[in-house]
């Protein structure tokens, strides 16, 4: 298999950016890179998990509703973890898995594998994966790729060395919604008209950001916890909150997001600034409340694209992107009701694009009543609501994972492999060492390539 | 002018409430118990955009809601998470405790229903509520704690109604 294309070299990167002409070319085409080996000739595809945890949990429970797929060993350093999810694949195929402590064990023993799933923390996805894909195996890996720059590079590397391919878990790609949205709505019909900003939000509950606790009967023995990075049982429960285990929130949750405004964009941030600071949980190496503006040169103009994530407030609407543009904004997340698309007053009728399906109207919100605090001629007409025509009900990961299976069978092109997710993840490296500093980024080529 | 009420009032007025209770604490147990075999079975149909069904497996979604052996779930996983995190929540009780959770409130709930073992019957269900008190203590559920405090006092209640009830399949225990 030829390796694929490098979208983003460091020869080319000033000259993409320059002229704005990268969009479309660096993150807007689906990376095309389709396996067709001797599993397309058996059918069924031997896979591994590594990491049992709740993530893998997660991705398992959505494969779990994919056929052709035959379990054939788990991986997780927690016995608790390791023994339930081997109970959990009994449970579906009526075989017991082989259950192994240590990946490389597992490589040097497993014959016959197919596919690995990593889902381990963060500072384990690239040697993980890396390992898995040098051992010949399709890999599907959670994001973010590493919890360091040059860790996702490793994988880059790997990927295109192998041949093999790599997904990279940035679900929303896969997503039905969200590749409607921007095939039909922004590319063909132009629905935003220029969009000229993007707004991004996390909001989650600080009863949803608590350290996680454990029992003191399931505790991994110290020596065990050292050889595998971790300090103590606390650090690995809660390793999210650890500098040198994780990217903190802004990869945790905001890599979900931020992918999408470069994805949607079809070209990557020129500059980032970010502010960030522990103001709630002061103890916590990663900062709790983040918030960065990204800048892009697309072929329309500039846009501004706003994140936050806060670990301490749900109120604003839990977690969504907002694409503004002089003729609409298409309001998406994952939860379809956090979902519109509101026209503005001067757009176009879009009666047609209703008539024929493309679009949906929203039932009208009852009207407010007029109100004394509120200065008429200062208000802009509320923009008509609509929504997608359909929806889809499957976990939120599963088509994704379906798109790997089945580019394993030869039968699609991935939707986020490794260089792409690279291409997505580079400028979100970026944003704590920018709150850091206090200090805005102006992205080079040695900030953003392989 | 006031009248008294005679004994015999008092007598049917007992009755009554002693029938009322044991109807609703019956109910409580019954549906509780067969709502942890109920799930949603989601029906999906493609939609058409432009005259064709869409390509990229946007459907329109109906729910509905069914009952099953699969679906059962005797506590809620969300609750299971936290419970198995709890130094003294023993892994393999909480395990029976699943298993049983449900057919014990159908169990019990058709037993007071049918008044068999009446007493014993409330008196069951009483420490299984007790059991879930205990279990809503350790997650710090203060909200439920409280919820199935009102249901103690109304097994509570009907134990002291006992002699009243009547319509009983078998008056022992």
């Amino acid at each position: 298999m030829n390796p694929p294309p490098s979208l983003i070299t460091r020869r080319n990167f000033l000259g993409k950016t320059a002229a704005g002409a990268g969009a479309g070319l660096v993150l807007g085409a689906p990376h095309i890179l389709r396996a067709a080996d001797s599993t397309a000739a058996s059918n069924k595809i031997n896979v591994a998990l590594v990491g049992m945890g709740k993530q893998g949990r997660v991705l398992f429970e959505a494969m779990s509703n994919i056929p052709g797929l035959h379990f054939q060993a788990v991986c997780d350093i927690w016995e608790y973890n390791l023994k339930g999810g081997m109970a959990k694949v009994r449970a579906l195929q009526g075989e017991a898995p082989k259950g192994y402590a240590d990946v490389d064990e597992m490589l040097a023993s497993e014959k016959g594998l197919d596919a690995v799933i990593v889902a381990t923390p963060d500072f384990w996805h690239s040697p993980h994966t890396v390992k898995c894909l040098e051992a010949g195996l399709h890999v599907y890996c959670e994001k973010m790729m590493s919890n360091t720059i040059e860790g996702a590079r490793a994988i880059v590397r790997a990927a295109e060395k192998s041949g093999k391919l790599c997904q990279i878990g940035h679900q929303r790609r896969s997503n039905p919604r969200y590749r409607y949205t921007l095939d039909k709505l922004i590319k063909e019909h132009k629905i935003c008209g220029q969009i000229v900003n993007i707004n991004g939000q996390w909001n989650r509950a600080v009863a949803s950001s608590q350290d996680l606790g454990y029992n003191p009967k399931l505790l991994i023995k110290p020596d065990i916890l050292q050889k595998y990075g971790y300090k103590d049982m606390h650090q690995f429960m809660n390793w999210r909150t650890y500098r040198d285990l994780s990217g903190g929130p802004i990869s945790d949750l905001g890599a979900h997001q931020i992918d999408i405004f470069g994805w949607f964009l079809g070209t990557p941030p020129k500059s980032v600034f970010a502010s960030g600071g522990n103001d709630y949980f002061k103890n916590r190496e990663h900062f709790d409340n983040v918030m960065c503006i990204f800048e892009y040169d697309t072929p329309q103009g500039g846009v501004r694209a706003f994140y936050q994530v806060l670990t301490t407030t749900s109120a604003g609407g839990g977690f969504s992107e907002s694409f503004m543009g002089s003729e609409a904004t298409i309001k998406i997340s994952e939860i379809s009701s956090s979902s519109a698309i509101y026209r503005e007053d001067s757009a176009p009728s879009w009666d047609d694009l209703v008539k024929r399906g493309i679009l949906k109207r929203s039932p009208a919100p009852p009207k407010p009543a007029p109100s004394a605090d509120a200065v008429a001629s200062y208000e802009s007409a509320a923009p008509e609501v609509f929504e997608l025509p359909g929806g889809f009900s499957k976990p939120a990961h599963q088509p994704h994972l379906e798109n790997f299976f089945a580019a394993i069978h030869g039968k699609a092109k991935l939707t986020c492999d490794a260089r792409h997710a690279f291409e997505s993840e580079a400028p979100i490296y970026w944003v704590n060492p920018s709150a850091l500093s206090k200090q805005p980024i102006q992205f080079t080529a040695e900030h953003l390539s392989v | 002018m006031a009248t008294e009420s005679t004994p015999h009032d008092n007598k049917l007025a007992l009755t009554y409430g002693a029938i009322l209770l044991r109807l609703w604490l019956a109910i409580r147990a019954i549906q509780t118990g067969l709502e942890k075999f109920s799930g949603t079975r989601i029906t999906d149909k493609a939609v058409s955009v432009d005259g064709a069904v869409n390509e990229y497996g946007l459907s329109a979604a109906t729910a509905t809601k069914q009952y099953a052996i699969s679906n059962y779930s005797g506590v809620p996983d969300a609750l299971m998470d936290k419970f198995k995190a709890e130094p003294l929540m023993m892994g393999f009780g909480l395990k029976i405790y699943d298993a049983i959770l449900g057919p014990a409130l159908i169990l019990l709930g058709f037993a007071i229903l049918l008044g068999v073992a009446s007493r014993t019957s409330l008196f069951l269900l009483g420490l299984l509520y007790i059991s879930l008190t205990w279990g809503l203590i350790l997650i710090n559920q203060n909200d439920g704690v409280a919820w199935l405090g009102t249901h103690m006092v109304l097994v509570a209640l009907a134990l002291m109604l006992a002699e009243n009830n009547r319509f009983t399949l078998t008056k022992k225990w």
